[in-house]
């Protein structure tokens, strides 16, 4: 079903909007001054494609064709003399020169739960700290005052596996990642929709108006004596969302706005179309869009997981990943945003470089891959490695605290710099002890 | 003399000493005083409001007028029914001309099965905070909440509910054995045992989590390491933790059915990463009493509901209380120490000795709070002095859990609540509660500072519930407002605002809707758009 943008006219004069505006102006800081003041700074943007279930370096970014543990996956070369990858990665080869390969990551999380909250958040489940993503971090980092779209954009996420590691934990649910589902139709293809983002059709554009100005009255009456935060964030959580509903900006997820050709070399499937969607987003402004892939087909699952049948499973999985992701980096490039937007290719771990008896690969956080490029980004590199038969690191060990402070370098942000937790406590952005890979930065 | 022997008492019990025994056989001096002073509901919640308004007084504050009965009413169904009042409950007390109407408004609350249901879910956000965080957890819900249910239900004294909880056998609670299996046993069984698997069964998490949900006391940092200005040592921590090492370590790989049976006799434990075994003792190093056959946790157990652990009473107070006042007289609720002591440490003393006098009875403990005027002031801010939650001088306005938002959604709007019959605690995925709980779900811990995420706003201003909710075809309070024929547009105006706000509309709202509703083409339109704004309105989705 093709995306029906709402029309600003619908808003006509936005009377029921600046009523409710004017109810908030004594509380909320002055939003247009702080608009000119950021638009000086480059605006930056992460994606983070997240690979869910752990995939297994041996048939992505680390083959180890000589030794028996590497099984049927070739090597092939890429446009970097001297880095090959897996075969099932032929597009993404030729951008090795914007990547950089991390094959060294370490942890000692082996369970799903744990560790997709351990790489989605940069810290390990601890009480009652509640961590926020890393999105949601990036996202309250970096988003500029008076944007019409929320800080972080999630697509397809699959949650299930730890539902914690997808919300904006202790920032608070300013920094919630927006939640964007792809539906798949049989005519129209894939297209993406913010649930709820459209009144009821009954409504006419004049009715929502005044539901709106009646709404400012109610507001008025009772906020004035009482000017506490739960009120607050209520009207400015209201505020931004017919924001939205009436932005230019949601036009971004109307994704038939563009070229077939473009859409046919990001694949017609949920994840293809989910990174053509997060290029529209970064174009906008969004400082973080993660797009999941769980599926060949695009549903729900971690469909990394190749406890069995691991070679035709990862090779199946590549065949989405390899065209969306070398499409969205040309893409991107083209559009001169490549410069400004990190890329970043994860899972919660890694797989057995042991083969077991079902030809498949269990899980394996001890020593692993994880990719980064674009922005902020030294590409055409490796760091790290790891044994002949993969089982140990041999040198550069990566940790995850490692990672997160990497990846904030290259967003230009302290990882040392802090958020105040909901215990009280300052959280750094990356946790305490952590070094980033200052070869692998610009 | 009460006063002062409380209020010197709440100074000694920061400052005890790490050998003062508080075995049951020797009660601490709190347990003698709460013992020789048992005051009635009306006479402790006097001493509370005393001291308050002396605490105002020295302060300069001036507090807020008292509730009006419109506030008050659904104040009070919100926080011991779950939910808004029906239209008719709201009516019913406006016309009550009894003086007493509102602690006999308490008591029938107090008797409702609505209040044993939100208890419930107030207990298990309080006691597995994290279960919705994964799936096994998410299982375990279910038993849990109906384990709560059997509890307040019974009205089991809170001691005895903390000690069955502490005590409560594994062996045989299906975790043991397949995981899926041990779901479905869990599922349908009344259990505490989620309070365990969320912890994932390690003694370490155990020890933590019972200190923090029933002493008041954090001591998760001093597991790895003893931080200088920290009271509680490494040593003190896995000396707590030892009570629960019966419990062998989980595989990490396996999850949760790699938790084998529980060794009852085991009582030290090793400090990982280092070359050191700690006996179990008492959190303020006191030595257990083993006694002939008892489990571990059986000792810990009783010592942590004795009558004479201060810990355990304030901590009960101070959590009831935040639940009623928006935030604990300790606030974190959970985070008693030097560093953050108690706003009104008199009435915290107060009411712990009371709980124990009242041989720890929930409700007494309720109907107290509820009958204070500090309680029942109004949230209208009417002087600068007020806007500072630490002195309660005005009634908190506080987020709603996700089941009371929709529970007052349901009320406001006439949806009848489908519910499966083998456990009521079960919501099947796909009803409009499920979907409304998992969006609304709060990581937050603190009421007062309740925020609401765009999606949230969305599905409240274009989701299909309110959107049902307010068209003329498919709400039925709506439906039956417009339709009822011998009705005015202001009387229709009025019931309104009494189903969604529990108050009658102020002149300015009043001449404004009406004149919005005389206007309009479609009168009955006009009045779906104000229902509509109603229930999107702050005033609808807070408690205040």
């Amino acid at each position: 079903m093709a995306m029906q943008r709402m029309s600003r006219g619908r808003f006509c004069g936005l009377s029921g909007l600046s009523l409710l505006g004017a109810s908030m102006s004594g509380w909320l800081p002055r939003l247009a001054a702080q608009v000119e003041r950021s638009g000086q700074r480059p605006p930056r943007s992460c994606i983070l494609l997240w690979m869910s279930g752990g995939p297994s370096q041996m048939e992505t970014f680390d083959p180890h064709p000589v030794h028996e543990n590497g099984g049927p996956t070739k090597a092939i070369e890429t446009s970097v003399a001297g880095i090959r990858i897996a075969e099932h990665l032929p597009r993404v080869a030729q951008r090795m020169q914007d990547l950089a390969l991390i094959r060294s990551m370490t942890t000692k999380e082996g369970d799903h739960t744990r560790a997709t909250y351990y790489l989605r958040t940069g810290y390990l489940p601890q009480g009652p700290l509640t961590y926020p993503a890393l999105g949601s971090v990036v996202g309250k980092a970096l988003q500029r005052e008076g944007s019409d779209l929320p800080a972080c954009i999630s697509i397809n996420p699959f949650r299930a596996l730890n539902p914690a590691a997808f919300t904006s934990g202790f920032l608070g649910p300013a920094w919630s990642p927006l939640v964007v589902a792809a539906e798949t139709d049989a005519d129209q293809g894939v297209s993406f929709q913010v649930r709820n983002l459209k009144p009821a059709s009954r409504l006419s554009g004049g009715q929502v108006d005044e539901r709106l100005r009646l709404l400012g009255v109610l507001e008025q009456s009772f906020l004035a004596d009482r000017p506490d935060a739960p009120g607050r964030s209520h009207l400015q959580s209201y505020e931004r969302a017919v924001r939205m509903m009436k932005s230019a900006s949601v036009e971004a997820f109307e994704l038939e706005r563009e070229d077939a050709s473009v859409r046919e070399a990001y694949g017609r499937n949920p994840f293809g179309q989910g990174c053509l969607l997060a290029r529209r987003l970064v174009e906008r402004g969004v400082p973080f869009v993660e797009v999941s892939l769980n599926s060949v087909a695009g549903g729900a699952g971690r469909g990394w997981d190749t406890h069995a049948d691991n070679f035709k499973a990862v090779g199946d999985l590549c065949g989405v990943l390899d065209p969306a992701w070398s499409a969205l980096l040309s893409d991107l490039q083209q559009r001169g945003l490549l410069e400004n937007t990190l890329v970043v290719w994860m899972g919660e771990f890694g797989r057995t470089p042991k083969i077991n008896e079902n030809a498949g690969r269990d899980h394996w956080p001890g020593s692993w891959s994880a990719v980064l490029g674009g922005g902020g980004i030294r590409g055409g590199q490796v760091w790290g490695s790891v044994s002949e038969d993969g089982m140990e690191v041999r040198e550069n060990p990566v940790r995850v605290p490692d990672l997160m402070a990497t990846i904030c370098r290259a967003m230009g942000l302290d990882p040392s710099a802090t958020n105040l937790s909901n215990i009280g406590r300052p959280i750094p952005l990356a946790d305490h002890g952590a070094v980033p890979i200052e070869p692998l930065l610009v | 003399m009460l006063k002062l022997a409380a209020l010197l008492l709440g100074v000694c019990l920061f400052q005890s000493t790490p050998s003062e025994p508080s075995e049951p056989s020797e009660p601490s001096a709190a347990a003698v005083a709460g013992a020789s002073q048992s005051l009635s509901v009306a006479e402790a919640a006097a001493e509370v409001d005393r001291i308050f308004e002396r605490s105002w007084q020295s302060s300069g504050v001036q507090p807020a007028a008292v509730s009006s009965d419109e506030e008050f009413v659904r104040r009070l169904y919100l926080d011991l029914a779950g939910r808004v009042p029906a239209v008719s409950e709201v009516r019913q007390f406006l016309a009550d001309e009894r003086s007493d109407k509102r602690s006999a408004l308490v008591d029938s609350l107090l008797d409702s099965p609505a209040f044993v249901r939100h208890f419930t879910i107030l207990w298990r956000n309080a006691l597995i905070p994290e279960a919705f965080n994964d799936l096994s957890g998410r299982r375990l819900v279910p038993g849990f909440e109906a384990w709560l249910w059997t509890q307040f239900s019974s009205g089991v004294p809170y001691d005895r509910m903390v000690r069955e909880l502490l005590t409560v056998s594994l062996d045989s609670g299906g975790l043991d054995g397949d995981g899926a299996a041990a779901g479905s046993v869990l599922r349908s069984a009344s259990s505490p045992a989620a309070f365990y698997v969320i912890r994932e069964m390690r003694p370490e998490n155990l020890a933590a989590g019972t200190a923090r949900a029933f002493l008041g006391v954090r001591l998760d940092c001093a597991q790895c390491h003893d931080h200088p200005f920290d009271r509680w040592k490494q040593g003190q921590f896995w000396s707590l933790a030892a009570f629960y090492s019966g419990f062998r370590p989980v595989d990490a790989e396996a999850g949760m059915s790699a938790v084998l049976a529980e060794r009852r006799d085991s009582r030290s434990i090793a400090i990982p990463d280092k070359d050191q075994t700690v006996q179990a003792a008492f959190l303020e190093g006191e030595q257990p009493d083993w006694g002939l056959n008892r489990s571990a946790r059986e000792v810990l157990a009783d010592w942590v509901t004795s009558r004479g652990n201060p810990w355990f009473s304030r901590m009960a107070v101070n959590r009831v209380w935040a639940l009623f006042m928006g935030q604990g007289i300790v606030h974190p609720v959970d985070d008693f120490s030097e560093n953050n002591p108690p706003s009104h440490p008199e009435v915290l003393q107060l009411l712990a000795d009371q709980m124990v006098a009242h041989d720890f009875d929930l409700q007494f403990l309720v109907r107290t709070i509820t009958r204070t005027r500090v309680y029942q002031l109004s949230s209208r801010q009417t002087h600068e002095s007020q806007s500072d939650p630490l002195r309660f001088a005005r009634a908190a306005v506080r987020g709603l859990t996700p089941e009371q938002l929709f529970d007052s959604l349901a009320e406001a709007t006439g949806y009848y609540q489908p519910y499966r019959t083998d456990n009521p605690f079960v919501i099947s995925a796909e009803t409009p509660r499920a979907t409304f709980l998992e969006l609304f779900r709060d990581e937050g811990d603190s009421p007062l500072q309740k925020e609401t995420t765009i999606l949230q706003a969305l599905a409240m201003m274009n989701g299909e519930f309110v959107d049902a909710a307010t068209s003329l075809e498919n709400s039925q309070t709506l439906g039956g407002v417009v339709e009822f024929p011998l009705m005015t547009d202001e009387e229709r105006l009025e019931t309104l605002f009494l189903a969604a706000l529990s108050r009658r509309p102020v002149e300015s709202e009043r001449t404004a809707m009406l004149e919005y509703v005389r206007q309009s083409e479609s009168a009955s339109a006009a009045l779906a758009d104000v229902f509509w704004a109603l229930l999107n309105s702050s005033e609808f989705v807070l408690n205040h």
